[in-house]
């Protein structure tokens, strides 16, 4: 079964890295999320329970461990920023360089 | 003994600084002449001088004055002053000519309007300076000898339009704080060695020190600091280059105070880290050579300045030497030295000052003569440099009096001491042909050239070279009160750790040093007579290499390499993200630093067990969450991608769920749809022309490249993979935190773990969390409103920005077709019914899952829902209590008051206090009023702001057309 479960994450990570590694830039935004949730997830996995139960004060057997769900609630906000964030700079990109490529994307160059 | 009273002076001296700067203001500018700023700015050192003074009838041979205040005392770190005799002679030459050096400054850049700044930086300077001198503990000593480095650097670099200024003030910097990190390295050692920061406690563990295996790397990094500092061979090559400063700052800095820093400090430590071999050869020869070759350099030299720089290397050189010896008379030589040169030099400087600012010229090959306009400047350079050259009655020669009888004394082997003898009368000697020319050829003879015509400068700017001067004539002639002697004792005393007797009294008898004195200036007068040969000869030796070859050499390396780096940039960022990921698997298997995760010698793969009830849902999410993503990819039409994107993140969540994790996965559902709904709207705003292109662009792909990439991602995603099986197969693991959050939460009142951790135990990261999470939608606003507009030439008014147009009632919906009233309705009650939803969350959040985050996003995806069907106008008129920027910043406020509310009932920041039972609410059960709930309220307010931002200025129609319109 965790087998199964790695294989998941590790294919949503390679797939997010390979649409940032390609030229469409709206595609690698899209992956860019891909990577994160890929990442969020991995992060919880993690954790050092097997767990049955949330984890709750009071909860009967095994909890599973709270410490990196704190961390991953905390990406996942962070991740909803950058996603945001990266979105209205592609704007700017886009517009600023009348191009979707990202290899047009080359202001520093200059 | 504690002072409080000794921050006074520092604190004056700092009060000058804002006071010089105060009068940068233009309505201040106006009123205050450069000469009567310098008066006035004057009584803020002179102030701190009269302190100072009052201060020296109380310190008796042992006696210390320390103060300090608590910094991090947790860890043993307090800033703190001390304050004995050696302090107190420095700090008051520092305060006595600063006060002569701002006076003499006003007058120096009369008629300059932009001098309130040369103010600023050298009382800045000064207050650094004094701290240095009166620091108590390594880290405070440290921290005001930084502050003189990069003050002096803007006195030194003060006319910034000159070329060789910059070049001079860096060279400073550079040499300068580089010993200064070296410096800070060796106090550390210290400190750790002796086990305190402190001055009193490290003053009083010399064996400790001596004894340590640490000592030779503490010494060396220590002389580091100071020999750079104090412009010791062979880092002395940067103070002639910092001779392009305004003369008087040459005059403070670089003569009589921040040279003396590395001085000082040796001199603090001697009794510690002193009386060692070690200490004696490496501060003996370092100072020896620097002695010989600054005087010999000074004669190279024909720039007054240039020559007066490479003099004091020389003097520097001469006292670094006295502190190396064992001897009570070179503590006592060492004093009386400081005390001696400060005075001359400084005048010596000031003079050269006025001559340039009078004539023009500093250059001795063109002046001379200048005795006849300009008599009083005469007398005065004539006595500064009979003090310099060390004749009597002057208390220069006291000084090399002393230094001499410590010349002949030294319980050395012979050979050793004939150097020591000899390279002393040869310094003095040269000394004496320096101050000579310094004041024969400047102010006697013809002027080499016949333009140069000198008048007297104003009293006013005579006075500054004018008491230093008489008070060498003063201290000579009349030992004075016995006050002096004694604190000038002292101050030797504290340097050599035994009691120095100091008396001031010229005349002591005939002696060998006097006969040495005696051959000294015969060879001085000889070879002054004979200087313009023996100039010409220096001249024509070949120029010794010094570092200042390797520092020219080093920079232009430097400046290669850049450009070499420069070349390599192609410009192409995804190029730039795949030498990363190629750099980062190098290391990888470089470093070996990733275990294997199955190990197959001890390991086999484990087989699919399918035990378990959820089993088949998970398998089955599994798929969705993987093949979600890879259509994800595949799919040609940006929105079915983007769809596609949804149901992943979608499963991520119910895979969260199976944690289980219920509290995150509800953020990553709400998010999630958020994430779906803003990359719609932002696709919007493309035009539909560059969607096509970007589709073009991605159809376009070269084979190798395709393979590279995804050779690339297939690599990094068995990474992953094998990182994350081997985090699940070595379930369960110890953990160190987690039970400990687990068992302390109840103290919270909250249930849920997750909700304790973020909004009590780690409070003030969620705090930071959100206010990044604040900056990302504000950041998008003005990215898009500024940024965007920029290149579109069409610049917003700022009070247009976000404000309801104010058109009339629209029935038109984001995309143009009728709105369905079914929808409307629909609509209007989403808001509400996700705003009381959201409430009910938030308050019973701690029993179940949810946040103040979550909360917020459910009730911006209500908002959302509007800004779709209704669009941008209509939303914005219908909801016009809705100001994003004022909502984050009514949250971010709120959640830091609820945090210091806490902060003043409990104690502590972000602290758990119940208001409710506080204040006796009536609330329902299992509702509280605790800061925790009045924190998440706050999260909500902010996180409804920013999303509101976001969906706002992502789902702007006529953004759109301002945007794409060029």
């Amino acid at each position: 079964m965790e087998i199964l479960t790695a294989f998941a994450i590790g294919l949503t990570f390679a797939l997010g890295l390979f649409q940032i590694l390609r030229r469409n830039v709206i595609r690698a935004a899209i992956g860019l999320m891909l990577l994160t949730n890929a990442v969020n997830l991995f992060l919880l996995s993690a954790g050092a329970y097997t767990g049955k139960q949330a984890a709750y004060v009071g909860a009967v057997g095994i909890q599973s461990d709270a410490l990196p769900q704190a961390l991953v609630l905390t990406a996942v906000v962070i991740g909803l920023g950058v996603t945001a964030f990266v979105l209205a700079m592609l704007i700017v990109i886009v517009q600023r360089y009348k191009s979707c490529d990202s290899d047009e994307v080359r202001g520093l160059k200059r | 003994m504690s002072e409080p009273l000794l921050i006074f002076p520092i604190i004056l001296v700092f009060a000058g600084a804002l006071a010089a700067a105060l009068c940068g203001t233009p309505a201040l500018n106006r009123r205050l002449s450069a000469s009567r700023l310098g008066w006035i700015l004057s009584l803020f050192p002179l102030g701190a001088f009269v302190l100072l003074l009052q201060t020296v009838p109380d310190l008796r041979a042992d006696m210390v004055f320390t103060w300090q205040v608590q910094w991090m005392p947790s860890i043993g770190l307090n800033a703190s002053l001390y304050f004995d005799s050696l302090s107190a002679l420095f700090a008051l030459l520092i305060t006595f000519i600063g006060t002569l050096v701002v006076i003499y400054a006003g007058q120096y850049f009369k008629g300059d309007k932009g001098t309130w700044r040369f103010f600023t930086y050298i009382l800045l300077f000064m207050g650094a300076m004094l701290g240095l001198v009166m620091a108590g503990d390594v880290l405070t000593l440290f921290v005001f000898w930084e502050g003189t480095s990069i003050t002096s650097f803007l006195l030194v670099a003060y006319k910034s339009k000159d070329e060789a200024a910059r070049k001079g003030a860096f060279k400073a910097l550079f040499i300068t704080v580089g010993g200064g990190i070296a410096l800070l390295v060796g106090l550390l050692f210290m400190a750790q060695v002796v086990g305190d920061t402190q001055f009193h406690a490290i003053l009083s563990s010399g064996e400790a020190l001596r004894d340590s295996r640490f000592y030779p790397i503490i010494l060396v990094l220590i002389a580091l600091g100071a020999f750079t500092k104090s412009a010791q061979f062979p880092f002395h090559f940067w103070l002639p280059d910092a001779m392009s400063a305004p003369t008087p700052a040459s005059a403070y800095l670089h003569s009589a105070t921040m040279v003396k820093a590395g001085i000082y400090l040796m001199a603090r430590l001697n009794p510690v880290m002193g009386l060692t071999e070690t200490w004696f050869w490496l501060l003996t020869v370092a100072g020896m050579i620097t002695m010989l070759t600054g005087a010999v350099l000074a004669l190279r030299k024909t720039d007054l300045k240039a020559v007066l720089a490479y003099s004091t290397i020389c003097q520097l050189g001469i006292l670094m030497m006295m502190i190396g010896q064992d001897m009570e008379i070179s503590f006592k030589a060492l004093i009386i030295g400081i005390l001696a040169h400060a005075l001359y030099k400084s005048a010596l400087f000031l003079v050269v000052g006025i001559v340039d600012h009078e004539t023009g010229t500093r250059d001795l090959r063109r002046l001379g003569g200048l005795g006849r306009s300009m008599p009083f400047t005469f007398a005065i350079c004539a006595l500064a440099g009979l003090s310099m050259a060390g004749l009597p009655p002057l208390f220069g020669f006291l000084a090399k009096e002393t230094l001499l009888a410590t010349a002949v004394h030294p319980t050395l082997p012979k050979v050793v001491g004939w150097v020591f003898t000899l390279s002393s009368v040869i310094a003095g000697a040269l000394t004496l042909v320096i101050s000579g020319r310094l004041v024969w050829d400047t102010f006697m003879g013809q002027p080499g050239d016949p333009d140069i015509r000198g008048h007297e400068a104003p009293p006013a700017m005579l006075i500054a070279p004018a008491l230093p001067t008489v008070l060498s004539l003063v201290l000579g002639q009349f030992p004075g009160p016995k006050q002096e002697a004694l604190l000038l004792a002292n101050a030797a005393g504290a340097a050599s750790g035994t009691e120095v007797k100091v008396s001031l009294a010229l005349w002591t008898g005939l002696n060998v040093p006097l006969l040495l004195s005696v051959i000294a200036v015969s060879i001085g007068t000889v070879l002054f007579i004979y200087r313009r040969k023996v100039v010409a000869w220096i001249q024509a030796l070949p120029v010794v290499i010094t570092l200042n070859a390797f520092f020219q050499t080093f920079f232009t390396g430097v400046d290669t390499l850049a450009k070499a780096a420069t070349r390599l940039q192609h410009g192409k960022l995804r190029f730039y993200l795949f030498t990363m990921l190629v750099a980062a698997l190098g290391l990888i298997f470089l470093f070996d630093g990733f275990p294997p995760p199955i190990n197959t010698a001890s390991m086999t793969i484990p087989a699919l067990s399918f035990e378990g009830e959820l089993i088949l849902l998970k398998i089955l999410i599994l798929f969705l969450v993987a093949g979600t993503a890879l259509a994800c990819v595949v799919l040609a039409n940006d929105f079915f991608a983007i769809l596609a994107f949804g149901g992943s993140g979608l499963g991520v969540a119910v895979l969260m769920a199976m944690e289980p994790a219920p509290d995150v996965a509800l953020v990553q559902i709400v998010v999630d749809i958020l994430v779906v709904i803003i990359l719609v709207l932002a696709l919007q705003q493309m035009p539909a022309s560059r969607l096509q292109q970007a589709q073009e662009v991605a159809a376009k792909h070269h084979k190798t490249g395709l393979w590279r990439d995804a050779l690339i991602s297939i690599v990094f995603g068995i990474i992953v993979m094998c990182m994350t099986l081997a985090a699940l197969l070595s379930r369960p693991r110890f953990s160190a935190v987690s039970p400990y959050y687990g068992e302390t939460t109840k103290i919270t009142g909250s249930k849920s773990i997750v909700g304790a951790i973020l909004a009590d135990f780690r409070a003030i990261d969620t705090l930071n969390e959100i206010v990044v999470f604040s900056i990302a939608g504000l950041g998008i606003y003005t990215l898009i409103w500024f940024a965007a507009r920029k290149f579109t030439g069409s610049e917003p008014k700022m009070g247009e920005i976000g404000e309801p147009p104010g058109r009339t009632f629209s029935t038109h919906g984001i995309g143009g077709p009728k709105i369905s009233p079914l929808i409307a309705i629909l609509a209007r009650v989403v808001l509400p019914l996700g705003m009381i939803i959201g409430m009910c969350e938030l308050l019973y959040g701690h029993y179940q899952p949810g946040d103040g985050f979550s909360a917020g996003v459910i009730i911006s995806i209500g908002i959302g829902f509007w800004y779709v069907v209704f669009g941008y106008h209509e939303t914005r008129r219908r909801l016009a209590w809705l100001r994003p920027t004022a909502l984050i910043g009514w949250g971010i406020l709120m959640a830091i008051l609820s945090g210091t509310a806490a902060m003043i009932i409990n104690g502590s920041f972000f602290s758990i206090v119940d208001f409710g039972k506080l204040l006796g609410l009536p609330l329902p059960s299992a509702v509280h009023l605790s800061s925790s709930v009045l924190f998440e309220i706050a999260i909500m307010l902010s996180v409804v702001g920013s999303v509101t931002h976001m969906i706002n200025t992502l789902g702007h129609p006529e953004e759109k057309d301002t945007l794409w319109r060029s």
